[in-house]
């Protein structure tokens, strides 16, 4: 693991943590809607992205890699789907941290170390 | 040709060419061959073009017909009598509302008592029309058509040539055909023009002339209906409304021009606001919701008319959903083994990927939508809509009905598609909800929900 790996799981994760916020407001609106042609292809460029990273061992819905526009797939569906990766990601960069003197942190392969965010599960506990 | 001699259901002229492009997106109304396009021709909306050619052919159809009244003034009378009964019947370019693209002219009577008006009327003895509708106001018996086809007739020129043109366009084919009433300005008479080249009615062998749509109104912007309930001075007239009927309110307009002067001053200061109809508008939003709501209430089966309430509803919403990549050709009705079934055809333009794919795959040059509001969808159903998939139909049909289909009539439509590559897809009342949505939204085509259906299907397909 170097800093451009965790550079581009951060990016990911600022990606799809955004698209879900904003559709989850539209599938409020109306659950059913389908999502037009230009969104779908954000959605699609975010998942692929993730699924990169995350590789076969954490691929969060099994048999799913991205949507197709031709399923119309809703507002609904595609909030369900980034939480879900969110979610995975979030194990992901859980699995990568070591913890010490109450302190997590990202170790590289240069032996360097960076200060990392507790895993969101810890939080509050 | 003979791919082309295949039945289509209501035909038109462009589908019938094998040109696919949807009316939306073309100049002239798209005319049908069994039955006529219900627009006219408004003049006034040549008067109030903002293209001078548009107003030039309407100043050349006013002076032809005020040319008229003047030859009839001046005691030619037999010659203008004849010239304007001619001028009352164009068949050619099939606007109103005959089922049979065949009118009647108007009788030597009538044209004699709109002739007499330009003696009768001080106003128009000396100065003529300014708009020629104005003799509904003054005739009895003259409506939205005919002064449409007095247009037309006298526009017919121009017409012919405008025909020339966008069949070269398109490539729709023409043949050398006569044309038995043709206005010339310079003998201010109608003669016959032989070996003119027009498209023709394959049935009949008669020529077609098109009409640019800008220039068709469902109701002329100056109309009778319109003076009577809202400018007439009915108090004038009589002061008991029983005693006020058309023949009392003609009467009074041939001796109160004033009237109807200050009505057509009005409707001239308001051009603005006069616009061509188009010639198929989608329902609005609010009401497409009513009638998913509607749809959705409905118990399945004949209970309370059920199932025509809900053919109804759908005949309403589907034509405004799948607009304009979808032109609506006709919901028919068909008896097979004793059952009543309805179905809406549209036409296929091939105007997006999958309606091209419909018709290179399956030969759709229109597409049926058969409805059946029942709790379960029966072999017998499938098969219906099966035989019926022929010819210009293709071997691709949509079953509109309330709920998926079981897992062993699943199983039969795919047996069809393995034995004999025909595809049925079921659109549930889930799916027209989602294209109401999307109807609604905008960030889809509701077609697309059907295309959805499609893809759905052919996963399922042995492959």
């Amino acid at each position: 693991m170097n800093r451009e790996d965790i550079e581009q799981l951060e990016k990911v994760t600022g990606k799809i943590e955004g698209l879900h916020r904003e559709i989850t407001l539209l599938a409020k609106k109306s659950s059913s809607d389908g999502l037009n042609s230009f969104k779908l292809r954000l959605v699609n460029g975010a998942l692929a992205a993730a699924n990169e990273i995350l590789g076969d061992e954490h691929q969060p819905v099994e048999g799913f890699t991205q949507f197709d526009a031709d399923d119309v797939p809703s507002n609904s569906d595609v909030t369900v789907v980034l939480a879900v990766y969110l979610e995975e990601l979030e194990r992901y960069r859980s699995d990568l941290l070591t913890f010490s003197s109450g302190i997590h942190w990202y170790v590289f392969d240069d032996n360097t170390k960076l200060r990392a965010a507790e895993p969101k599960r810890l939080k509050g506990k | 040709m003979g791919f082309f001699n295949l039945p289509l259901i209501s035909p038109r002229l462009t589908d019938f060419h094998g040109v696919y492009i949807p009316q939306a997106d073309l100049a002239f109304a798209v005319p049908h061959f069994d039955e006529d396009i219900p627009l006219y021709l408004d003049p006034f909306l040549l008067w109030a073009s903002p293209s001078q050619q548009d107003q030039a052919l309407h100043t050349s159809l006013i002076n032809a017909f005020n040319q008229l009244g003047d030859s009839y003034r001046r005691g030619n009378e037999d010659a203008a009598v004849d010239t304007l009964t001619r001028a009352s019947e164009c068949d050619e370019v099939g606007l109103g509302s005959s089922a049979r693209r065949k009118g009647k002219r108007i009788g030597e009577k009538k044209a004699r008592e709109i002739l007499e008006l330009f003696k009768r009327i001080p106003q128009y003895k000396q100065a003529g029309f300014r708009h020629f509708e104005e003799i509904q106001f003054f005739v009895e018996d003259i409506s939205k058509d005919r002064i449409s086809d007095i247009a037309c007739n006298f526009l017919k020129s121009f017409l012919i040539d405008f025909t020339i043109d966008e069949c070269q366009r398109l490539g729709i084919p023409t043949a050398a055909s006569n044309v038995p009433d043709l206005y010339d300005y310079r003998q201010y008479g109608f003669s016959a023009a032989k070996g003119i080249q027009l498209p023709v009615n394959p049935e009949t062998g008669d020529p077609l002339i098109l009409v640019p749509k800008r220039w068709l109104r469902f109701t002329p912007w100056i109309n009778y209906d319109d003076y009577y309930r809202h400018h007439c001075p009915l108090d004038e007239i009589s002061h008991d409304p029983e005693d006020i009927g058309r023949v009392e309110v003609l009467a009074y307009n041939r001796d109160n021009y004033g009237a109807v002067e200050r009505y057509i001053v009005e409707k001239e200061r308001t051009f603005s606001d006069c616009a061509n109809d188009p010639l198929f508008s989608q329902i609005p939003i609010v009401s497409a919701k009513r009638k998913l709501k509607l749809i959705q209430n409905l118990k399945t089966g004949k209970t309370d008319n059920a199932d025509r309430d809900y053919e109804d509803a759908l005949c309403q919403l589907l034509p405004s959903l799948l607009y304009p990549q979808l032109d609506f050709a006709a919901a028919q009705s068909r008896t097979e083994s004793g059952a009543q079934i309805r179905d809406l055809v549209f036409y296929n333009n091939q105007s997006h990927e999958f309606l091209k794919h419909l018709m290179d795959g399956y030969g759709s040059r229109q597409l049926v939508f058969e409805m059946k509001n029942v709790a379960e969808v029966s072999r017998d159903h499938i098969n219906q809509l099966n035989r019926y998939m022929t010819d210009t139909l293709g071997k691709f049909g949509v079953l509109v009905t309330r709920h998926p289909l079981k897992k062993a009539r699943m199983q039969n439509t795919i047996d069809l598609w393995a034995g004999q590559r025909r595809t049925i897809v079921t659109l549930t009342d889930a799916d027209i909800a989602q294209m109401v949505e999307l109807f609604e939204s905008g960030q889809r085509l509701p077609l697309d929900v059907v295309k959805k259906k499609y893809v759905e299907f052919t996963r399922l397909c042995p492959s």
